[in-house]
């Protein structure tokens, strides 16, 4: 009997060597790299459909809040996607790159990855090994990036022409594409009053806000030369809406009782005493709004606080009075941005309220938007290298929840896309190259390479070939999506290449090739070279993987 | 004939031959899991979390891959131990020494099988590993007191140790990088002063050194944005407010007018604090707790850069780089050691500010930022930079080089294949048994590769067999090649803890002869 039970636990106990995974000889190896490359590609394959400007939008529903989302993204798709296997997973975090890096082509990366792994499938299976895959996809990546850098063009700055037409080929695939010729100057145009002429190869993004507001069409998008607030200014008490020659203080204390930070409690005992309370109160307030007045401000900012209340009606009343125009619950983070833009300091004691602190705009009010009401500021004298682009989206058939609910969601696109723009023109600005769109360049890379691979020798030069061809992937698919004959378009495409047209690509529109520069579809550099790079990193990651192991 | 249960419930219990197989079992799925990341053409491995979240980690460290497994062979435990121990000492050889002890236990299985007790076994392994020792110290090289060789050793051994993991395509950069943040430190090991920060984005190319130290934080609104010859005041205080910490404290009043008076008592008190701040002198606060917006004002109006909530890592590293101590008491500015840097400006990496401190009192301070695509290769660099940091440390104690690619293990193979010959006895098959365990990892470098290494392997024993023969295995090249002419190099100390430990844990399972599996402690509180 215990000889028994011995031998059973001995059993369990060499087998159970890692818990919960049962040992494996090495066959495991290629099974999990198959699975692996397998589906990366399933994923890949998805999102293939809606690259380019013909591809199409995808509907995202999200199971347990039922939002929808509508996205043409590559890297807004893939997020919203509950993906489980670890190396899908990772296929998202590699459009997540793409997009930190460049702000475009989270699509393409994706799907020039899923292209390579397709190849690498082949090429494993007759018999080469991962490592000698992903030393040649090392020096393919580099060899790409000379290529792209031999047919990018320089840019300049001051060009606006030429920022405009990147921006506008990186909204053509978006949902806003028909607005695309009205948002790239907008996008442009903010970017370019971020810039600090000192230091001109960062833009913080951040310096560029974007505010959101439902109602109202695409075409009232505008660029705000000023600041916009997304709520309305305290009326509570019947003040002003509008002020000209605004002084603006930006507080960071509250016009309301006074509160200690020891825990207080007042004693009241008789009747007399409470109607001194009031009283005093009442004057504490006045007193603070009189000290305000004083310095001849008449726009006050006010940062929410969690302690107490910023504002109460007592004292919007006393600041009604005082003709203050008043926006409340400004949140901390935002002060910087305010601060900077108005060019002013944040007060945060009503003792150090002094003139030399508040900040001049010409003008200040409150305009009705859509259902809701903003406040804009503009005219600000010596504005920070900041701005503000409000953005508007349609409403029109606005009739049920359901309904709302979508365009909500078609709202967030738009701000997303008018970021990726803003991104776009960033990676412009730090690498100020740009490059003909349409295909052309993944076309050239891939006859470089194919040239290239004639020159090598053994397993490198049948990787590197098989790798090239591989690269026509993002041509394919884009006269796919459009309705083309993707075989006769990308060897027309080869073709053209062949005769030295560098810069020819689809033009989907006409669904021919034209030289792309003439048709002004250019992109930056930064996206092409990035995605590259990404992709091989990518495939070669998941080529030198051989096992999952689960883990705590 | 049932014997009356000794154990309690639940408690098992395993003898002899069963439990040694057990262990050997257990030891070397542990060694095989692993052994498929040794080399520089190693495979990686994915981790996945089974926890919230199921986050992915892709890794080729050894001890990374080890620490996360669940395990509950006993044998198997001892393995990932002595590969903590070896990360925590050496900071390298981590897998290596996981495989030779699954390796040298392989080949003790197959001699208790042939019936040769474990007792002798473990004799001959310890006369083996003596004999390596002694060959390794009679060859490793010291370059010491040529300071330029000295620095190309360096350099070689952190190229040899990153061409195994993520940043062999820029090894060369990187271990340029690493060399010189290790040369900095003047022969501390303390690697605290070495600061590694990972932002995503850009490619691992854009890494760079930086002299001084990088404090993840925003400048407060409205102060300066550049301070030269700063003097700092790290500091643990309360600058939101000074509660009086008795319990139930509060203060009774009968009017607003008193609150008011109360309130502005409270301010007129965080006033003081701040000018006593201002007194010792300084123009730049880092504090570890928040700092308010009335207090921030007063620092700005005194032209005072002021940094909140800088995390205990973050005033820890300050202090030590910028020579000054943590201070929560203001009223004394004598006894309070300031910190000084030459420069404290706003720096951008990728889409955040930093602040940078540059010019620090300890002129040790460095910050090694990193680059890269994602999360899980930043992650992964870390972990190798940390790699290479740690046995270039300790390399620049002990400065003892050897060649790498299998090189030390073939020199140690011969040596102790000839030991067994002039041995009597059975344990000359115990040694015999070494040598052949010592020889399977040069044979797993070359299969990782994909390499036919029963060739390989034969034809270096060959060359090993000349005296004083350098070659190794060239896995670029896939064959035999001259290691001291490709600067191939690895650290003495590391070589002699992996021989060490791995011999010290085949000894420590072998001598196994019972497993007790105790019953599992009940918990009665569980619901």
């Amino acid at each position: 009997m215990a000889a028994a039970t011995a031998a059973a636990a001995a059993a369990s106990a060499s087998s159970s060597a890692r818990k919960g995974e049962t040992y494996t000889d090495t066959k495991r190896r290629d099974d999990v790299r198959m699975a692996n490359i397998l589906a990366a590609r399933a994923v890949a394959d998805a999102v293939r459909t809606s690259l380019g400007p013909r591809g199409m939008d995808k509907m995202i529903a999200s199971a347990s809040s039922g939002d929808v989302v509508i996205t043409n993204d590559g890297a807004t798709i893939l997020q919203r996607m509950s993906l489980l296997q670890p190396a899908a997973r990772m296929l998202v975090d590699l459009s997540r790159s793409q997009d930190s890096a460049a702000g475009d082509g989270t699509t393409s990366v994706v799907v020039l990855a899923g292209s390579l792994l397709r190849r690498s499938l082949s090429l494993l299976s007759s018999g080469l090994h991962p490592t000698s895959l992903s030393d040649a996809l090392h020096r393919l990546s580099l060899r790409a990036v000379d290529a792209l850098h031999a047919m990018s063009i320089p840019l300049d700055l001051s060009d606006r022409g030429s920022l405009v037409k990147s921006a506008a080929t990186a909204l053509s695939s978006k949902v806003v594409s028909q607005y695309s010729s009205l948002l790239a100057p907008i996008a442009v145009d903010a970017v370019l009053a971020a810039l600090d002429p000192a230091h001109p190869d960062l833009v913080d993004l951040r310096d560029v806000r974007v505010v959101k507001k439902l109602g109202g069409t695409v075409d009232d998008t505008e660029l705000v030369r000023g600041l916009v607030f997304d709520k309305k200014a305290s009326h509570a008490a019947g003040g002003p809406t509008r002020v000209e020659n605004a002084k603006i203080a930006v507080v960071q204390f509250q016009i309301s009782p006074p509160k200690t930070d020891i825990e207080q409690s007042v004693v009241v005992s008789d009747y007399a005493q409470m109607d001194r309370i009031l009283r005093e109160e009442r004057n504490y307030i006045l007193g603070m709004v009189k000290k305000i007045k004083a310095t001849g401000c008449n726009v006050l900012l006010i940062q929410k606080s969690i302690l107490r209340d910023a504002v109460t009606d007592l004292s919007l009343h006393y600041l009604a009075k005082a003709k203050i125009l008043v926006v409340k619950d400004v949140e901390r983070d935002d002060i910087e941005f305010i601060t900077k833009t108005l060019n002013c300091l944040p007060i945060a004691n009503i003792e150090h309220f002094r003139e030399d602190k508040l900040g001049h705009a010409d003008l200040v009010e409150e305009v009705p938007v859509g259902d809701g009401r903003i406040v804009k500021i503009t005219g600000i004298k010596d504005m920070g290298r900041t701005a503000t682009v409000l953005v508007r989206g349609s409403n029109l058939l606005v009739i049920d929840e359901a309904e709302r609910s979508l365009h909500d969601a078609l709202c967030v696109v738009r701000s997303y896309t008018f970021r990726l723009v803003c991104l776009v023109l960033r990676c412009l600005v730090k690498k100020r190259f740009l490059i003909a769109g349409g295909g052309a360049p993944e076309i050239e890379m891939s006859m470089q390479l194919a040239a290239w691979a004639k020159e090598l020798q053994g397993a490198e030069s049948y990787c590197i070939k098989e790798f090239a061809e591989a690269l026509e992937v993002i041509p394919y698919t884009l006269a796919e999506n459009a309705g083309l004959n993707p075989i006769a378009i990308v060897t027309e495409l080869r073709n053209q290449h062949a005769k030295g047209e560098i810069n020819a690509g689809i033009n989907v529109r006409k669904g021919q090739i034209t030289n792309m520069l003439e048709e002004n579809v250019v992109q930056p550099l930064l996206v092409s070279t990035s995605a590259i790079t990404l992709a091989t990193e990518f495939v070669r990651m998941i080529l030198k993987i051989d096992d999952i192991v689960t883990v705590r | 004939m049932a014997v009356e249960r000794l154990l309690k419930d639940e408690a098992t219990e395993e003898k002899g031959d069963r439990a040694r197989m057990a262990s050997f079992i257990g030891a070397m799925a542990i060694a095989d899991l692993v052994k498929t990341t040794l080399g520089p053409k190693g495979m990686d491995k994915i981790l996945q979390s089974t926890g919230r979240g199921r986050n992915v980690t892709v890794t080729n460290d050894g001890a990374t891959i080890l620490k996360a497994l669940h395990i509950d062979n006993p044998a198997a435990k001892v393995l990932v131990d002595i590969s903590k121990v070896q990360d925590d000492e050496v900071g390298d050889g981590t897998t290596s020494v996981v495989v030779l002890a699954g390796e040298l236990l392989r080949e003790a299985e197959k001699l208790v099988n042939s019936k040769i007790h474990p007792m002798t076994i473990i004799a001959g392994y310890r006369m083996a590993a003596e004999c390596a020792r002694n060959a390794l110290l009679e060859k490793a090289m010291d370059n010491k007191q040529d300071p330029e060789k000295f620095k190309s050793d360096l350099l070689n051994i952190a190229m040899t140790t990153l061409s195994s993991k993520i940043l062999s395509q820029d090894k060369e950069y990187f271990a340029k990088l690493a060399v010189d943040a290790v040369l900095r430190l003047k022969g501390s090991t303390n690697l605290e002063a070495i600061q590694i920060l990972k932002k995503p984005g850009g490619s691992l190319k854009d890494s760079f050194l930086d002299e001084g130290f990088i404090l993840d934080k925003k400048i407060g609104i409205g102060q300066p944005k550049r301070i030269e010859n700063a003097k700092i005041l790290v500091a643990n205080t309360a600058m939101d407010t000074d509660k009086v910490k008795i319990y139930g404290a509060r203060v009774r009043v009968d009017s607003m007018t008193k609150v008011a008076e109360i309130e502005a008592a409270e301010k007129q008190k965080m006033r003081e604090k701040v000018q006593k701040i201002i007194a010792h002198g300084i123009n730049c606060f880092v504090n570890r707790q928040l700092i308010y917006n009335f207090p921030e004002e007063l620092f700005a109006d005194a032209g005072i850069l002021a940094i909140e909530h800088a995390d205990f890592d973050g005033i820890e590293r300050l202090a030590l780089v910028t020579g000054g101590e943590i201070a929560s008491t203001f009223d004394n500015p004598e006894s309070v050691k300031l910190g000084h840097c030459k420069l404290i400006e706003e720096i951008m990496i990728g889409e955040d500010r930093l602040i940078h401190f540059s010019g620090c009192e300890m002129g040790q301070a460095c910050t090694i930022v990193l680059r890269g695509a994602s999360q899980h290769v930043l992650d992964e660099a870390e972990r190798s930079l940390h790699d290479a940091l740690c046995v270039l440390t300790q390399t620049v104690n002990d400065s003892r080089v050897l060649l790498g690619g299998g090189w030390p293990e073939m020199v140690m193979a011969k040596e102790v294949d000839e030991l067994a010959r002039r041995t009597p006895g059975k344990k000359s098959h115990a040694i015999e048994a070494f040598s052949r365990a010592l020889q399977a990892i040069p044979t797993i470098i070359a299969d990782n590769a994909g390499l036919d290494s029963a060739d390989l392997i034969s034809q270096l024993r060959a060359e090993h067999h000349k005296e004083r023969s350098t070659s190794g295995i060239d896995v670029i090249s896939g064959g035999v090649g001259d290691m001291e002419k490709l600067g191939i190099s690895e650290s003495f100390k590391v070589k002699q803890a992996v021989l060490l430990s791995a011999t010290e844990a085949a000894e420590m399972i072998l001598r196994v002869d019972e497993i007790i599996t105790c019953a599992p402690r009940k918990r009665e509180d569980r619901m």
